[in-house]
C-alpha cells in the first residue's frame, strides 16, 4: 500500500518537473531568414525567390574583404555622410514620437519619411504607368547598428544584420510597377509564406 | 581450415570497413535526362569521399589555377558551408522562366541542384560535408597555403 503511494507520489512530482521545466527552460532561439522576391509580370521574365538563413548571411559577411566590404563593414568613399552626424540623428530620431519627418511633393515624384513603431519607413511613389512604388521599412535599432561604428566614414553591415536577426519580421522593402514586383523581408519561416 | 576461415572472415571485415569508409560521407547522385533525339540518360552515384579523392591524384598542374582563384574564397565558403549545416531544409534560390527551372535547396544534410529545361533535366546532389572535404583538397593543391594548411 506504502510503495503505491510512493510511486503515485514519485509519478505526480516527476510530471510537476516536466511542466514547470517545459515552462521556464528558454526556447531555442528561431531561426530567421531573409527573402527575396522578384516577381515579373510578363511570363518569360521569370520569378526568383532567394532565401538565406541570416545566420549564414551572418557568418559570411565578415570573411568578404574585397573592395569596401572588410569585415562587415562598408567604407563609404568621398565623404558620403559630408560631415552629418548620423548617430545624434538616428538618437534623436528613438526618442520622438511616432511622426513624419520628410515630405516631399513633386510633378513626377512624391517622398514621405516617416517614424512608426520603432521603424523608419520610407514611401517613393513616382508618377505615370510605368512609375516605382517603393516602399522601405527599417527598424530603427537597425539603422542604428548601422552607424554604431567609431569611423564616421564607415556603416556596419554585419551589426546591422545582428541587429535584424534580433529584430521582430518585417518587410525590409517592397517595389512594385507595372512589370516587376520586389519584395525583401525577414521572418521566421524557411519557405516564403 | 580454421586458418582459411579466420583470413576470409579478415578479407570480409577489411572489405566491409572499407566500403563503410568509403560512403561515410554520402553519395554524389548525378542524373541527366535528355528528352530531344533518342535520349542518352546519365545517372551516376558514386562515394562523395572519392571527390577528395580524385581531386588529389590530378597534376597540381592542371589544378593550380583553380586552387589559387578558390583561395580567397576559402574562409567564405567554409563560413556558408558551416552555415547551411545548422541550418533546417530549405530552397536556398530557386529561378523560373518560362523555358527554363533551376533550384538550389539543402534537403538533409546536401545541396541539391535541380535544372529542368526543354531540352535538359538535370539533379544534382552533394553532401555538405564532401563539399567541404573538396573544397579543403583543392585548397591544398598550391603549396605553401597558410588557409590549406589550416584543414
Amino acid at each position: 500500500m506504502h510503495s503505491r503511494r510512493y510511486v503515485v507520489t514519485a509519478a505526480t512530482a516527476l510530471v510537476c518537473a516536466l511542466f514547470l521545466t517545459a515552462r521556464t527552460a528558454p526556447a531555442a532561439p528561431a531561426d530567421r531568414f531573409l527573402h527575396v522576391q522578384v516577381s515579373q509580370a510578363d511570363k518569360d521574365g521569370g520569378d526568383v525567390n532567394v532565401n538565406l538563413p541570416l545566420e549564414v548571411a551572418e557568418k559570411i559577411l565578415p570573411t568578404i574583404n574585397r573592395g569596401p566590404l572588410h569585415e562587415g563593414k562598408v567604407t563609404l568613399e568621398n565623404d558620403q555622410l559630408q560631415g552629418i552626424d548620423m548617430p545624434a540623428i538616428i538618437s534623436a530620431l528613438r526618442d520622438s514620437p511616432d511622426n513624419k519627418i520628410v515630405t516631399v511633393r513633386q510633378k513626377d515624384e512624391n517622398v514621405d519619411v516617416s517614424k512608426s513603431d520603432g521603424n523608419i519607413v520610407v514611401h517613393v511613389h513616382e508618377a505615370g504607368k510605368e512609375g516605382n512604388n517603393v516602399n522601405v521599412t527599417v527598424p530603427i535599432s537597425v539603422v542604428n547598428a548601422l552607424f554604431s561604428t567609431e569611423q564616421k566614414n564607415q556603416i556596419d553591415v554585419a551589426a546591422a544584420l545582428d541587429a535584424l536577426d534580433k529584430a521582430g519580421d518585417t518587410f525590409l522593402v517592397t517595389v512594385e510597377n507595372t512589370s516587376e514586383h520586389v519584395r525583401v523581408w525577414i521572418d521566421s519561416h524557411s519557405q516564403p509564406q | 581450415m580454421l586458418l582459411i576461415g579466420k583470413i576470409a572472415l579478415g578479407m570480409v571485415g577489411a572489405t566491409v570497413a572499407g566500403a563503410g569508409l568509403l560512403c561515410s560521407e554520402g553519395f554524389v547522385d548525378v542524373n541527366v535526362v535528355q528528352h530531344r533525339d533518342s535520349p542518352p540518360h546519365i545517372h551516376v552515384i558514386a562515394p562523395a569521399m572519392l571527390a577528395p579523392i580524385a581531386i588529389r591524384l590530378v597534376p597540381d598542374k592542371k589544378l593550380a589555377r583553380a586552387s589559387q582563384q578558390i583561395q580567397p574564397w576559402l574562409p567564405t565558403i567554409r563560413a556558408a558551408l558551416d552555415g547551411l549545416r545548422n541550418s533546417p531544409d530549405l530552397t536556398i534560390v530557386e529561378v523560373s522562366n518560362s523555358e527554363e527551372y533551376v533550384q538550389v535547396a539543402k534537403i538533409g544534410g546536401e545541396i541539391v541542384v535541380d535544372v529542368a529545361n526543354r531540352d535538359d533535366t538535370v539533379h544534382v546532389s552533394v553532401p555538405l560535408r564532401a563539399l567541404d572535404s573538396s573544397v579543403s583538397a583543392l585548397a591544398s593543391v598550391s603549396p605553401g597555403s597558410d588557409e590549406a594548411a589550416s584543414f
